[in-house]
């Protein structure tokens, strides 16, 4: 059920360091990306269909056109800062495998005409941030990376200190100048992202793992796997209630019920499923008889009325509450809000308290109109797009298990 | 008491400098050079910080206290994170956290922390920023008791 293109090298030994990763077709890719043009190469990954892979799945093709239309510098940032609770693919990329970021880095800046780029990993993964480090030195001992190589390219990487907002693009690009990590304001048309006034494209770590494939083998063999509209594969996380919580990378469109059952080992210890949160914390949950029929594509989930996400499921058996899951997430998002927008700093604070009342069972009828009121007062009013996604994850909770809050009024 | 970045971490500054098109963009990693240095982040590194950013010290302060893991006090103990975000709850961070509380608070400081990105290895939680996965009251006596 597995398929393995970008956790290809991961259960080799050492194959984060160059020696062993060169033996293991790192860099290889290289060859045939300096027969072609930059353009070309923005052409084949649009015709791989290859999306973005850090939960909004957007078109990559089309945003390297964006950045590459502009003349002059221009930089390339990977966003490495994985802090959607239930996501934990990017590290397994950064520490089991350096050398195959390193080497999508440079296809892509070639692609876009960039000779800078960031990595910007989350503080919390410094031991994997380390590893990367070296293998950058590597690179750039053997002249992969620098001013001496047939396309040069300097990578820095850019600790980040805590702080879960800063995985949005614009947040990242803020934190990234040296400021406070607060979202911008959105344009209203397409541009690309913009580090001190230069364009930049932001993408996923595994976003840019998947390039060197479908440079060295085509379009084609990407668009082999998965389905028409989510083409290849993604790193799926599980954890929660599952027997082997781990990252198994499988193609779009398998069913995910057979995916936790195949891979995930079950549920833990024989229990019955009750739900997951399919794609990350700020994924809609699936109650079970949803999970039975949903695929891991982003089309399907959508009609389901959750999203795909980054991939990381969240697997609650039959004797969670769902009261005290709903908590823990709004705890999260309480917690995490860059505080910029009264309805997403004051709406996460109102119903992380009010939900205090349904653990305490002191709720009445109208706490429970409270949160869906408050819930509502999130959505599209908002710099980014963190309020909606914590009223959407409020608004799963109460259509599939209102019955469960409905126990703790008074 | 004025601050200075020792000799190595300016050997790093240095060729950070050439990375980045502006000095307002060096706070972040001079905040954790200056973190590394002394184990906490003063009044004075940041004045240090502000010249070699070119930024006022408010700024320096403002952003240094937006982010969760910079620390602006030093701290004397050594410091145990519990994550306590979902996948970690279902797997029993309560008890984790009701463990360290209970036997290790007088020696180190417990804190709280939301996903750590290991939620695969859930409960788990960081000894002095190291990750120990699939943590067991067992392991972290083990463990803690060696420190
Ligand atoms: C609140 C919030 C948090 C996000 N966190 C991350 C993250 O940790 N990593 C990531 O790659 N993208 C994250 N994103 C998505 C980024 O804004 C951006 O869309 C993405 O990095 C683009 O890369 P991609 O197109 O390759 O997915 C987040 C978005 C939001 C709104
Ligand atoms: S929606 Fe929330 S996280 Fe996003 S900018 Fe507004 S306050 Fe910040
Ligand atoms: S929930 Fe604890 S590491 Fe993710």
């Amino acid at each position: 059920m597995q398929t393995k293109i970008v956790s290809k090298n991961f259960e080799i030994p050492h194959a984060n360091s160059l020696e062993v990763a060169l033996k293991n077709g790192r860099y290889t890719s290289l060859e045939k990306l300096f027969t072609y043009q930059p353009q070309e190469v923005i052409d084949i990954i649009k015709t791989s269909n290859l999306r973005g892979k850090g939960g909004g799945g957007a078109p990559a093709g089309a945003k390297w056109q964006l950045a590459s239309d502009f003349e002059g510098k221009k930089y390339l940032v990977v966003n490495a800062d994985e802090s959607e609770p239930g996501t934990f693919k990017d590290r397994q990329i950064i520490s089991k495998d350096p050398h195959l970021l390193i080497e999508g880095i440079i296809c892509t800046c070639y692609a876009i005409g960039a000779n800078s780029s960031y990595i910007y990993v989350r503080g919390e993964y410094e031991e994997f941030s380390d590893i990367l480090q070296i293998a950058i030195d590597e690179a750039y001992a053997k002249n992969i990376l620098g001013d001496e190589a047939k396309y040069p390219v300097e990578i820095t990487i850019h600790r980040g200190a805590g702080a879960y907002i800063c995985g949005e693009k614009s947040a990242l690009l803020e934190s990234l100048e040296g400021n406070r990590g607060h979202p911008r304001l959105k344009p209203k048309s397409p541009e690309p992202e913009f580090y001190f006034g230069e364009p930049t494209l932001v993408n996923n770590v595994e976003t840019i793992a998947s390039v060197p494939f479908i440079i060295e083998n085509g379009a084609e063999a990407y668009t082999a796997y998965g389905t028409d509209c989510s083409s290849g594969t993604l790193l799926f996380a599980i954890s929660g209630h599952v027997e082997k919580a781990g990252v198994y990378e499988a193609e779009f469109g398998v069913g995910m019920w057979d995916y936790i059952q195949k891979l995930g080992g079950g549920v833990k210890n024989g229990k019955k499923l009750k739900a997951v949160i399919p794609g990350g914390a700020s994924t809609p949950i699936l109650p079970a008889h949803l999970v039975m029929e949903a695929k891991l594509d982003y089309e399907n989930l959508k009609s389901l009325g959750s999203a795909l996400g980054t991939g990381g499921m969240i697997v609650l058996d039959e004797d969670v509450s769902m009261v005290k899951a709903l908590k823990n997430l709004l705890r999260f998002y309480h917690h995490e809000s860059c505080g910029q927008c009264t309805p997403c700093r004051e709406g996460t604070s109102w119903v992380d308290k009010t939900l205090d009342k349904f653990i305490n069972k002191t709720a009445t009828l109208q706490d429970l109109e409270v949160l869906k009121s408050v819930s509502k007062s999130m959505n599209g009013q908002t710099i980014c797009v963190f309020a909606p996604a914590a009223s959407g994850v409020i608004d799963g909770f109460l259509k599939h298990f209102e019955s469960e809050f409905l126990e703790c009024i008074v | 008491m004025s601050f200075s970045f020792n000799e190595t971490n300016n050997l790093k500054i240095e060729l950070l400098s050439k990375r980045y098109p502006q000095k307002k963009a060096l706070i972040l990693p001079l905040l954790w050079l200056a973190q590394k240095q002394e184990g906490f982040i003063s009044e004075e590194a940041m004045v240090k910080i502000s010249e070699l950013s070119h930024m006022p010290y408010m700024h320096i302060y403002s952003v240094a206290s937006f982010y969760s893991m910079f620390r602006l006090v030093k701290n004397e103990k050594k410091v145990v994170e519990v994550c306590r975000t979902l996948s970690c709850e279902l797997n029993g961070s309560q008890v984790i956290k009701k463990h360290l509380l209970e036997n290790y608070s007088d020696k180190y400081e417990i804190l709280e922390v939301e996903c750590m990105g290991a939620c695969g290895g859930a409960p788990m939680c960081t000894l002095e920023g190291k990750y120990i996965e699939n943590v067991t009251p067992k392991m972290l006596d083990e463990v803690l008791n060696a420190n």
